[in-house]
């Protein structure tokens, strides 16, 4: 009896113990990612990395890193990578659990939320120190990084929207192609013409009218002299201008050269390769102009143009700077080693021979310089129209809270148009409703 | 005071060896849960504090079109796949308890489609089945039927979820089989000199004494139907689109915590979800003395 209950005990206090340690070195391992003090090589740094992304994408940025690592043999960097949607939602759960990587991969329509949240650092000092260079960074684009006059984030790439379409294929059926410069009238009749030319299935453009707030809405309403936001977070425009747009769309839905709304929704989560203008179901469609090269990928029947997002008739021009961002994280641990990596990532040789223009024309203009001869044809134009374009950019209110739950209501609302279930009054209305209610 | 003393020393090991659950149960499930039940009373963004705002967010719950529009999903959704599921379970397990050659065989393939239970691989494959050239559509066209894209039609998307449910009835038809296999052989026996043909024989056998197992397995799928994510996360790409006829509680309450970080309303809706179930269940027992026959 005495004997068994011995083992017993010990048995338990084994099992106890190890899971006691078990516990613990978890927790070590842990620790030893937040603060990057690994236990053997004494000054050894390690931080964290994330962006989003396809494969293609991951290379090239773990091609970057590698190369960080070799020029400072003493920073460590561990990657972290996802789809877009899923990274903001993994970024939001990281940040509000205290875990977030020291380097974020950050966006304009973001930014705002998680800057007034307090879970970003104001780089300013690193500026200022010359440990991130923005000498070479037009001012406007250093202005596009920050909120409410601190520095939050630094641009990777400067990006802007277009109108895209395969002129081998236009000159094929025998529509001319979009003017540089056209308004929505122009936009319109032309879709209408090339529904007309092509067969009954397919269509002019996908369903632009709803989705995210940005861009195809918000520039819609930007040539109208509003804004999705004015600058104090509340709603920038008017009942008017959304029954404006949705009526366009639902007309062009109707005259059958927009898709239905099953159709939209058979490929809404679609990937580039398999999306309705890879496809070839239809002979428009807006990109943001530094994935041309990647959709030309897709086309071997001739090169890919993009035209600028269709404007208004003495309208203001709807541009503003768009791109994928670099920011610290509040916690960072080790602040000026993450400064050190981002201004590895946009300032040097090494990193921008493999960048390219991957999230757009680099932020540095001696850098876009340098990555020129670098690019592919389609490349090259992509760089051509974000340099012309980019001259006509105004700036842009940030974000509000609960821009989110926006987005929702407005996208709901005009796939609610779409399949037939809400007039667009209806729908505007129901918009109006929640946008009061949500922006308080 | 020493019997308790002694009790205590008795049953300490047996403590010492559950401790490892007993540490999970607490750190996983009783301390979130006790968090969440505070956060419900909050307005809670995950990144400030929270903020005590009492029952508002139970109360904006019924205002909230969306939220009414999921709970009608969830239940059109528990109330026509449990039932569906658990009638094509008894039919296969009937099938099967004839006592055919290869049962264990059949049973295995039956049973495989609940192994895969809610995985994502099945739900990409459903994508593939109902989408507009998929194979329900090819097959249809051989009957010169033209199909739709039945998961982006907001009529149909719902139910092919609902079929997928009901196509993951291994595990209710297992417990079914055993039950069948409980019935004594010389009920049937008897009823069959007395004349019963086979449905009276499955009215007046098979059935009643198989309602403590029925109301096993009802209790059971109900709970689990009301707490279905991933099949229409996936199959919906999030969204719970088209239209919102896939958007089920549980996904609602995803999207409001993890998209729109509202932590405090989403805390309340699971506690609310919690509740319904809870009752639901407490129902279906009462209930059960009615129709429930156990035997003596």
């Amino acid at each position: 009896m005495k004997k068994n209950k011995v083992i017993h005990t010990l048995l338990s206090a084994i099992m106890l113990t190890s899971l006691f340690l078990a516990g613990c070195s978890g927790s070590d391992n842990n620790s030893s990612e937040g603060n990057g003090e690994s236990s053997g090589g004494g000054d050894e740094v390690t931080i964290r990395f994330s962006w989003w992304g396809d494969t293609k994408r991951n290379e090239i940025y773990n091609s970057i890193i590698d190369r960080f690592e070799e020029a400072n043999p003493t920073i460590k960097v561990d990657r972290e990578f996802g789809g877009w949607n899923d990274y903001w939602d993994r970024l939001s759960t990281q940040i509000a659990g205290g875990n977030a990587p020291d380097v974020v991969s950050m966006h304009q329509f973001y930014v705002s939320d998680y800057a007034r949240r307090n879970a970003l650092l104001n780089m300013q000092e690193f500026a200022d120190a010359g440990t991130i260079d923005l000498s070479n960074f037009a001012e406007a684009t250093v202005e596009s990084g920050t909120v409410d006059g601190n520095l939050f984030m630094v641009a990777k790439g400067v990006t802007m929207p277009g109108i895209v379409y395969n002129a081998g294929f236009l000159e094929e059926i025998g529509v001319e192609p979009p003017d540089m410069n056209w308004t929505w009238d122009e936009f319109n009749e032309k879709m209408l013409e090339v529904n007309q030319a092509m067969p009954e299935e397919n269509f002019g453009v996908p369903d632009l009218s709803g989705g995210q707030l940005q861009p195809n809405f918000r520039y819609f309403v930007r040539q109208r002299g509003n804004d999705v936001f004015t600058e104090d977070g509340m709603l920038g425009f008017e009942r008017e201008d959304l029954v404006a747009w949705w009526t366009m769309w639902e007309d062009l839905r109707q005259k059958g050269a927009v898709p239905d709304g099953a159709t939209t929704t058979e490929y809404d989560s679609a990937p580039l390769e398999q999306n309705m203008f890879t496809t070839g179901l239809t002979a428009f469609t807006q990109v943001p102009a530094n994935q041309l090269h990647l959709y030309q990928e897709q086309f071997d029947n001739g090169d890919l143009e993009i035209v600028r997002m269709p404007g208004l008739e003495d309208g203001e021009t709807g541009e503003y700077i768009e791109g994928a961002y670099l920011s610290i994280t509040e916690r960072s641990e080790h602040p000026e080693e993450a400064a050190k990596f981002i201004d590895f990532f946009v300032n040097t040789e090494e990193a921008l021979e493999l960048f390219k223009v991957e999230q757009g024309s680099p932020g540095s203009s001696e850098m876009a310089e340098f990555v020129l001869p670098l690019l592919e044809p389609a490349q090259q134009r992509a760089v051509d129209f974000i340099q012309e374009t980019v001259e006509y950019a105004r700036p842009a209110p940030y974000a509000p809270l609960g821009i989110n739950e926006l987005e929702q209501s407005f996208a709901d609302n005009a796939s609610g148009i779409a399949f037939g279930q809400l007039t667009v009054e209806e729908a505007a209305d129901n918009f109006m409703a929640a946008a009061e209610s949500i922006l308080q | 005071m020493i019997a308790l003393k002694n009790a205590w020393r008795r049953n300490a090991v047996a403590y010492m060896f559950l401790t490892p659950w007993i540490v999970g149960l607490i750190g996983l499930s009783a301390i979130p849960m006790v968090a969440s039940l505070y956060f419900s009373f909050t307005n809670y963004d995950m990144f400030t504090d929270p903020q005590w705002v009492g029952l508002a967010n139970y109360a904006q719950m019924f205002q909230d079109q969306k939220w009414l529009n999921s709970v009608e999903v969830t239940f059109k959704y528990v109330f026509i796949s449990v039932p569906l599921q658990l009638t094509f379970a008894l039919c296969v397990a009937l099938a099967l308890s004839k006592g055919l050659k290869g049962l264990r065989f059949y049973r295995a393939i039956y049973y495989v489609p609940s192994l895969f239970g809610g995985s994502v691989a099945v739900a990409l494959l459903w994508r593939q089945l109902f989408g507009g050239d998929g194979l329900v559509n090819r097959g249809l066209a051989v009957f010169g039927i033209e199909g739709t894209n039945w998961i982006s039609q907001p009529d149909t998307a719902l139910y092919t979820l609902i079929i997928l449910a009901v196509w993951q009835f291994g595990a209710p038809m297992i417990i079914f089989l055993a039950g069948l296999k409980q019935i004594p052989i010389e009920l049937y026996e008897a009823a069959k000199i007395d004349g019963a043909g086979k449905f009276k024989q499955f009215f007046k056998i098979t059935l009643p004494l198989l309602t403590p197992i029925v109301l096993f397995n009802l209790v059971m799928q109900v709970i689990s139907a009301f707490q279905a994510f991933t099949p229409a996360f996936i199959i919906s790409g999030g969204s719970g689109g088209p239209l919102d006829s896939t958007l089920f509680y549980t996904l609602y309450l995803y999207q409001k915590a993890f998209t729109q970080f509202q932590m405090g309303y989403a805390s309340a809706m699971a506690w609310l979800l919690l509740a319904a179930i809870a009752i639901l269940t407490a129902l279906i027992f009462l209930s059960s003395k009615k129709w429930v026959h156990y035997q003596e």
